[in-house]
């Protein structure tokens, strides 16, 4: 066992009669990596999870932390602690008596058990809230006392179901930084089940993006987001445009596309090194998209189109724009500097869209 | 006039609930005003107040004995119809069973089999096995009977809370069995002080099984109608009933307002 491996999945499936909920998934996470599980609802994240914990037991394969298979292990005897999606907390308890549950069975005398709850409470933020009743806290509250009741068992890993989810934007925006600092902090390995990319890239030093019950691709959130390697990622994280076409050229690492709906697209520095004559998908963000009235000179990629409709989102506008041979509108984001969103035209106004050869990829189809 | 016209049907319902309130509750209040009554028929016009029937009440040794009896199966089979009634609504609520569907029929079959047919069968069978007729065969029928109360009444709590909640606990490092103790059981003891009241007064006032079931020990309701030959024993049953009566409203209240405070107020749990 090495540091790189202290949580080893290996081949792990979990199958519910014919649905294949988790498919042969095999990854390692590092001690203390915030390592997160992200999908859309049905990828199998949270059934990846749960069998970590020890709640589903893998139909086949194997899950090794800090060198120990844990098989059979029940989940009492694992040492992995949970923060539950709803939170768990026990209502007939108090905020106190919920942190320290677990500690039960360490016997500690009572001045101890005592300063390590008064810790915990500190920690989160909730010093003076140790004796109201449970049911008597908030939603973010809730999730500290759960954070706190995990965290006291000091655990090796920290798994958290969608623990933010619950809460409205501001409070989540700023609870994903504290958890970030208080994970650094503790030094505790982390697996984070969500299904909001933003939160997911917010966070994390490396992503499993999970469909279908398969971790799709594993890698840092930049890299994820500037790099896909497939096509349910690139779309999956953030927003993409897609073009279908078959390729005509390829010499010297760049690429030329023939697609349906835009016309040439030159692609240079592509990971996936295409064939002549094979089908593939080019994909642009639409940062990378640049809007102008006139036709650009000596650019790469241009295109002219219509705005079919902008939404206009304060510090910036997302520009749809109906380009000749293409059902789906272009995507172009537009920084609203200096109140741009505003000099633009309205719709049906004539532009030009165009983007340099380094800013597409070129996808397996 | 539109107004009064949708008034009509609101005072319509005003006359059914009151002749409804009546039906019900009029005849029971007879019990405790007859049981003042100076005289041994049971008829208007009322003859004067007396505390005689109480006091022939207390004095009947038989009745007495009777009551006894009927509490003691009483509070047997609450506890045992309860134990059996959780396990049952746990494994329902919490494991996937093969086959639970006719199991739970299974259980529930005696809601809607006749009590007499039920009383029968079972007296022809503990008579063959050779059990003698006691205390303990009316408590063993009521068990039957109460324990699918039980189990529907526990299955609704327990289908109540969060399943993660026994998840957390045994994440947190307890056994399944120390997760029950410290968080099943509290939680669904709302659950359980109803079912307990439950199956007590099912088998307080059941008479059929106890009928068929009593050996030569009788409950109060095998009691009550044994006495009902005797015209100058019936203001002492009537002077009991008011008792019951009073004891069993004062039970009620006090269990709703226990169930109340439960709701509003998590107790300590260590």
């Amino acid at each position: 066992m090495s540091d790189s491996s202290f949580i080893s999945i290996q081949r792990v499936a979990k199958h519910f009669g014919p649905v294949k909920a988790v498919d042969d998934v095999s990854f390692d996470i590092a001690r203390g990596e915030f390592f997160s599980l992200l999908g859309p609802s049905g990828c199998g994240k949270t059934t990846l999870m749960r069998m970590i914990a020890g709640f589903e037991e893998a139909t086949y394969g194997d899950i090794h932390i800090d060198g120990q298979p844990m098989g059979r292990i029940p989940p009492h005897k694992r040492p992995v602690n949970m923060v539950f999606q709803n939170y768990a907390i026990f209502p007939h308890l108090t905020v106190r008596q919920n942190i320290a549950f677990g500690l039960r069975k360490d016997k500690l005398p009572k001045p101890e058990l005592d300063s390590r709850v008064d810790e915990a409470l500190e920690m989160i933020k909730l010093a003076g809230y140790g004796d109201r009743g449970a049911t008597q806290l908030s939603g973010g509250q809730r999730q500290r006392v759960a954070l706190a009741r995990a965290l006291i068992k000091k655990p090796k890993v920290l798994l958290l179901d969608e623990p933010l989810g619950a809460l409205d934007k501001k409070l989540r925006e700023q609870m994903q930084l504290e958890l970030r600092a208080l994970q650094k902090s503790v030094g505790i390995t982390f697996i984070f089940v969500t299904h909001d990319q933003e939160e997911a890239m917010t966070m994390s030093d490396r992503i499993a993006v999970m469909s279908e019950g398969k971790a799709l691709e594993i890698d840092g959130p930049a890299t994820l987001y500037e790099k896909p390697k497939t096509r349910f990622v690139a779309d999956f994280l953030g927003s993409m445009n897609f073009f279908d076409g078959t390729v005509k050229s390829a010499e010297g690492g760049v690429a030329v596309v023939t697609t349906n709906q835009v016309g040439e697209i030159t692609i240079r520095n592509s990971d996936h090194q295409p064939a002549v004559g094979e089908k593939v998908v080019v994909a642009v963000r639409p940062e990378n998209v640049l809007v102008s009235g006139e036709q650009p000179d000596s650019v790469a990629n241009a295109v002219k189109g219509k705005v079919n409709a902008a939404a206009f989102l304060g510090d910036r506008s997302h520009i749809y724009v109906s380009v000749e041979g293409s059902d789906e509108p272009v995507l172009t984001l537009m920084q609203n500097l200096g109140g741009a969103a505003s000099r633009m035209g309205g719709e049906q106004h004539d532009v030009w869209l165009h983007w340099s050869d380094d800013a597409a990829l070129l996808l397996p189809k | 006039m539109r107004i009064g016209s949708t008034k009509l049907p609101i005072s319509g319902l005003g006359t059914y609930t009151v002749i409804y309130l009546a039906f019900i509750y009029l005849p029971v209040l007879f019990l405790p005003l007859f049981s003042f009554n100076d005289a041994i028929y049971v008829a208007f016009p009322l003859k004067g107040f007396t505390f005689q029937w109480y006091e022939k009440m207390a004095d009947s040794q038989g009745l007495l004995t009777a009551f006894e009896n009927s509490v003691k199966v009483g509070i047997a089979v609450s506890i045992i119809s309860t134990i059996f009634g959780t396990l049952a609504a746990k494994a329902f609520t919490r494991y996937n069973i093969p086959f639970n569907r006719p199991i739970k029929g299974f259980i529930a079959v005696p809601l809607v089999i006749p009590l007499i047919i039920l009383g029968i069968s079972l007296m022809v069978v503990l008579n063959r096995a050779g059990i003698e007729l006691s205390l303990f065969t009316i408590a063993l029928g009521h068990v039957v009977i109460c324990v699918p109360f039980s189990m529907l009444v526990m299955m609704s709590r327990l289908e109540g809370f969060d399943k993660g909640l026994e998840e957390a606990a045994q994440d947190l490092g307890e056994t399944p069995w120390m997760t029950f103790w410290r968080v099943t059981f509290p939680l669904a003891m709302p659950g359980i002080v109803a079912s307990l009241l439950l199956c007590f007064t099912i088998s307080f006032d059941e008479f059929l099984l106890a009928f068929f079931l009593a050996g030569d020990q009788a409950t109060l309701p095998v009691y009550i109608w044994s006495q009902l030959r005797f015209p100058n024993k019936l203001p002492s049953v009537l002077a009991l009933g008011s008792c019951i009566l009073v004891a069993s409203a004062v039970i009620v209240i006090l269990a709703e307002l226990v169930r109340r405070l439960g709701v509003q107020a998590p107790k300590e749990g260590q």
